[in-house]
């Protein structure tokens, strides 16, 4: 589902152009001389400038996932989906596909849209009444006295969206990148047995974290302070993102057990026909990936404290409960995990150079119960309580980037993946300023 | 003739996913269960006569017992279920004695049904039952009765169904009633006996199984020695046996049927397997004190429900597929009443503890005029036409004529309705209507939804009848 861009929009470098030549010139060094292996300078962090930038080549140029299908089920449904200076409406319509629409009305500017979802039939900006098709067609506007008034020339500025698995992206851009087709040949066979078309959502969380959101993204990317989640570390195993040679030997035996618990998620998917394999693009890509399905401790189920499920519905079609968790990293904005018995997705919009939104959304399958197929708390406790621990990791950083003393320091060998993600934003903003 | 002993390659069929008794559907479709219970006949309990059609001998010492009702009424029931039934064993003029059969037959084929009873030679009943039923003899019965059945609709339908010895009756509707519905189902089968000549419908057990490609079956002779040329498995019930017959265990609901011993080894079995105990149900064949009680506590509360229906019958027949009793919930359908939850667009959270849950009450529609709201009649009446409209909030009446827009007629009468666009578009008129039929020939101001929930844009809108609005 591709819609048309009426207006453009970004044109290259078109931030970059409005900097004052030094100032450009100053951050063009910084990510040039960028130390690779170490965390980014202070002004990334904290530069309104850069972070500038970063809506145009970043938030500006790729897909961002926005929801899922669950969040808009039915024709008419919506969410307002806000990042930086942009604000989109992401809308079901009749065909079931998605519009996607800038949330600037074509009068005089004001939200058309201002709830976080909801359902409209057209849209009426709530300022003069202007009313725009789902199409963002302007097809009513009270005009007294005026002769020469064409609405065709008024509608809402539309971008692009499309959905994969029941993931919804939007783009921003004259022209998305098309890398993002291969990307989604990658995950949609992870993703597909889950059905999120049939998924409802359980509960929705939205945090707003005091930091800059490549500290959200970087923090996600390792597992070197997973000792900081306490219920996350019932179900994960603390051997997460360590590999053959760096076990410490108090872990020896938690990562035999992580081995035989792995190896028996492998044969059920073999038989199942699930796909398991890590396939790592942090930086290989326009649309960096992570994905894999890995074994989860206890009864290898869910996050819950025993590893058991927290729902009692499996989704889609599948058939065991006993799936680990099939994780997936998508760059620029998101992450999620698929499990036997729910999904949970994570979205980041960043809102300025030191906060950003942290969307967490719990899916379980439609037909099932709250309260009796599942425990709201218990569905929910283990992610609420890690975002918060992670809320509070990100925010030390930002408050340290501010700091006169900050410089970059070491990746460690388990922060690969966050060299990677750093490196892979380095490289996609280099080629915009270009 | 030679033709038909080639094998060709067959595709499988095509199948609806998941699995629905036909009554849901229209349980499903129609306002309330009760009222579409009337279409297929209750199946809460109820006590009738029936009269015994045919009797089948069965491998195994038993004996199937085909009867039909004697009101001609269908018998209603969910696979799984039994039936209690007085048995005259020491004449017709001594107090019967009550037995509970599971029964065999599938409800959809309900003009007829079964029980397939074992012969206990030490025991008083059974016996007398083989001895004694036949084509012609009437008895009493109450049901239908128990929790042990499929459920009514189940879009994901896998099923484990484990019987011992006589434990297969029950489990033997189940498998009949899925393989007389379509749709997406995945059964297995896993029946211990104690000899090789003792396993009750084996040739229908294999034709099904034969026949249908959802249906798997298994057998497994116990503890006994293993006569020549057996084929089956052999040995009591472990964790490395169901493993092998189901792998996927996990994800299955599981019916379990047979004596007390076998059903609390396999509770301890299945929960090494990893199933879950709410997705394990069983029925005991024998037991102890305790579960005895219980079913007889079963067949006590059917038999007050029983009465309770019969009184309301007697009384009412029209009312009494409205009037359930709402105290037995065994007998509800199986289905949620709510439809799936909307997005709520939570408030944002700037610190740490959790926001409460924030309601979403946008908009609640349908909104029912509250008790001790004004009544229309004690209103002014303004203007011409044949129709009425009562505006509830304004506390006027406002005649209208078929061929008039309400907005236009409504406000001039001094009812205060936004308007913008006056062409259906905007939804700025959008109203609720409490009574009535207006027609309406919008342009995207309102949505299917919101018209189901009684609204209208009274813009774009003319009376068909009188008319209450809530504005
Ligand atoms: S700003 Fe939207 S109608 Fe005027
Ligand atoms: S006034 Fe716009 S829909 Fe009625
Ligand atoms: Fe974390």
């Amino acid at each position: 589902m591709t819609a048309s861009v009426n207006v453009p929009l970004n044109s290259r470098g078109k931030i970059a152009a409005s900097l004052p030549a030094e100032q450009l010139a100053e951050i063009t060094a910084l990510f040039e001389f960028r130390r690779t292996g170490y965390s980014l300078d202070a002004p990334f962090y904290t530069d309104p400038s850069i972070f500038k930038i970063d809506m145009e080549a970043i938030f500006g140029q790729h897909w961002i996932f926005a929801a899922s299908t669950a969040e808009l089920p039915e024709p008419g449904d919506y969410v307002t989906v806000d990042y930086g200076p942009y604000s989109l409406i992401v809308l079901r319509n009749d065909d079931g596909g998605v519009n996607v629409l800038h949330n600037v009305c074509r009068h005089r500017g004001a939200r058309v849209l201002t709830e976080a979802a909801g359902s409209t039939g057209n849209l009426v900006c709530g300022y003069h009444s202007w009313t725009y098709s789902p199409e963002g067609n302007l097809i009513h506007a009270s005009a007294p006295g005026e002769t020469k008034f064409d609405k065709s020339c008024f509608g809402l500025k539309r971008a692009h969206g499309r959905e994969v698995a029941g993931l919804i992206f939007v783009c921003i851009a004259d022209e998305p990148p098309t890398d993002f087709d291969e990307t989604a040949k990658i995950f949609e066979p992870y993703l597909a047995p889950h059905d999120l078309s049939k998924t409802k959502i359980a509960y929705q969380q939205n945090i707003i974290e005091e930091g800059n959101w490549k500290l959200v993204m970087e923090n996600n990317r390792e597992c070197y302070h997973c000792d900081g989640h306490p219920e996350l570390a019932c179900s994960l195993f603390p051997t997460w993102g360590l590999t053959e040679g760096l076990i410490p030997p108090h872990l020896e035996e938690v990562w035999n057990r992580n081995k035989e618990a792995q190896s028996s998620l492998e044969e059920r998917c073999r038989r199942y026909g699930l796909p398991y394999e890590v396939v790592e693009q942090l930086d290989t890509r326009i649309a960096g990936i992570r994905i894999s399905r890995e074994s989860l401790d206890g009864d290898g189920e869910s996050f819950s404290a025993d590893g058991r499920r927290l729902s009692k519905k499996l989704l889609g079609d599948l058939r065991d409960f006993r799936l680990g968790r099939c994780s997936m990293h998508l760059q620029p904005n998101s992450w999620f995990h698929f499990l036997g018995d729910h999904v949970i997705t994570f979205g980041v919009f960043p809102i300025n150079e030191h906060q950003s939104l942290v969307r967490t959304t719990w899916l379980v399958a439609d037909d099932a119960v709250e309260g009796v197929d599942y425990d709201l708390e218990k569905l929910t406790y283990t992610w609420k309580q890690t975002n918060l621990q992670d809320k509070a990791f990100v925010e030390l950083c930002q408050q340290g980037a501010g700091s006169p003393a900050y410089e970059p320091g070491p990746y460690m060998k388990s922060e690969y993946q966050v060299e990677a993600f750093i490196n892979w934003y380095v490289q996609r903003v280099q080629e915009h300023l270009a | 003739m030679i033709e038909l002993l080639t094998e060709t390659a067959i595709q499988e069929p095509q199948r609806i996913r998941g699995l629905e008794m036909p009554w849901n559907r229209v349980m499903g479709s129609t306002e309330t269960p009760a009222r579409a219970a009337r279409a297929l006949g209750p199946w809460h309990p109820q006590e009738f006569m029936a009269e015994c059609v045919e009797t089948i001998p069965e491998a195994g010492a038993m004996m199937t017992f085909v009867f039909r009702r004697c009101d001609g009424a269908p018998l209603a029931f969910r696979a799984g279920q039994y039936v209690n039934v007085a048995f005259p064993v020491n004449g017709e003029d001594q107090e019967p004695v009550d037995r509970s059969y599971s029964l065999s037959s599938s409800p959809t084929e309900p003009w007829t049904f079964s029980i397939t009873v074992k012969c206990d030679s030490t025991g008083l009943v059974s016996p007398w039952v083989h001895e004694n039923i036949k084509p012609g003899t009437v008895l009493e019965m109450l049901g239908p009765v128990g929790a042990f059945h499929l459920p009514d609709a189940d879009r994901r339908a896998r099923y484990l169904l484990l019987a011992a010895g006589a434990g297969i009756t029950p489990i033997m509707s189940m498998m009949r009633t899925i393989h007389s519905l379509p749709g997406h189902a995945d059964v297995v089968v896993l029946y211990h006996g104690s000899d090789a000549g003792g396993f009750a419908f084996h040739r229908e057990l294999a034709y099904i199984a034969s026949v249908d490609s959802r249906i798997k079956v298994y057998y497994s002779l116990g503890d006994r020695s293993i006569p020549e040329g057996w084929e089956g498995l052999s040995g009591r019930l472990t964790a490395a046996m169901l493993e092998e017959v189901a792998p996927d265990a996990n994800g299955r609901q599981v019916y379990a049927c047979g004596p007390e011993g076998y059903l609390n080894t396999a509770t301890e079995l299945l929960k090494n397997v990893g199933v879950d105990d709410t997705s394990i149900y069983m029925e005991f064949f024998s037991g102890d004190r305790q579960t005895l009680l219980e079913y007889q506590a079963e067949v006590a509360l059917a038999a007050d429900v029983a009465e309770e229906i019969a009184e309301e019958i007697a009384e009412s027949a029209e009312d009494y597929f409205e009037g359930q009793p709402a105290a037995f919930g065994l007998y509800e359908p199986g289905y949620d009443a709510e439809g799936t939850l909307q997005a709520s667009g939570l408030p944002l959270e700037i610190v740490g503890p959790e926001t409460p849950g924030s309601d979403p009450s946008a908009d609640s529609p349908g909104g029912e005029p509250e008790a001790g709201s004004p009544d229309a009649s004690s209103f002014d009446t303004v203007g011409t036409g044949s129709f009425t409209m009562s505006f509830m909030r304004t506390g006027i009446n406002v005649r209208i004529d078929p061929a008039e827009r309400i907005l236009e007629v409504a406000q001039r009468a001094g009812v205060r309705i936004g308007a913008n666009c006056k062409e259906g578009m905007c939804g700025s008129c959008k109203v609720v209507k409490l009574s009535g039929e207006v027609e309406m020939n919008h342009q995207g101001g309102i949505r299917a939804r919101e018209i189901s929930a009684g609204k209208f844009l009274p813009c774009c809108s003319t009376a068909q009848t009188d008319l209450v609005i809530d504005a």
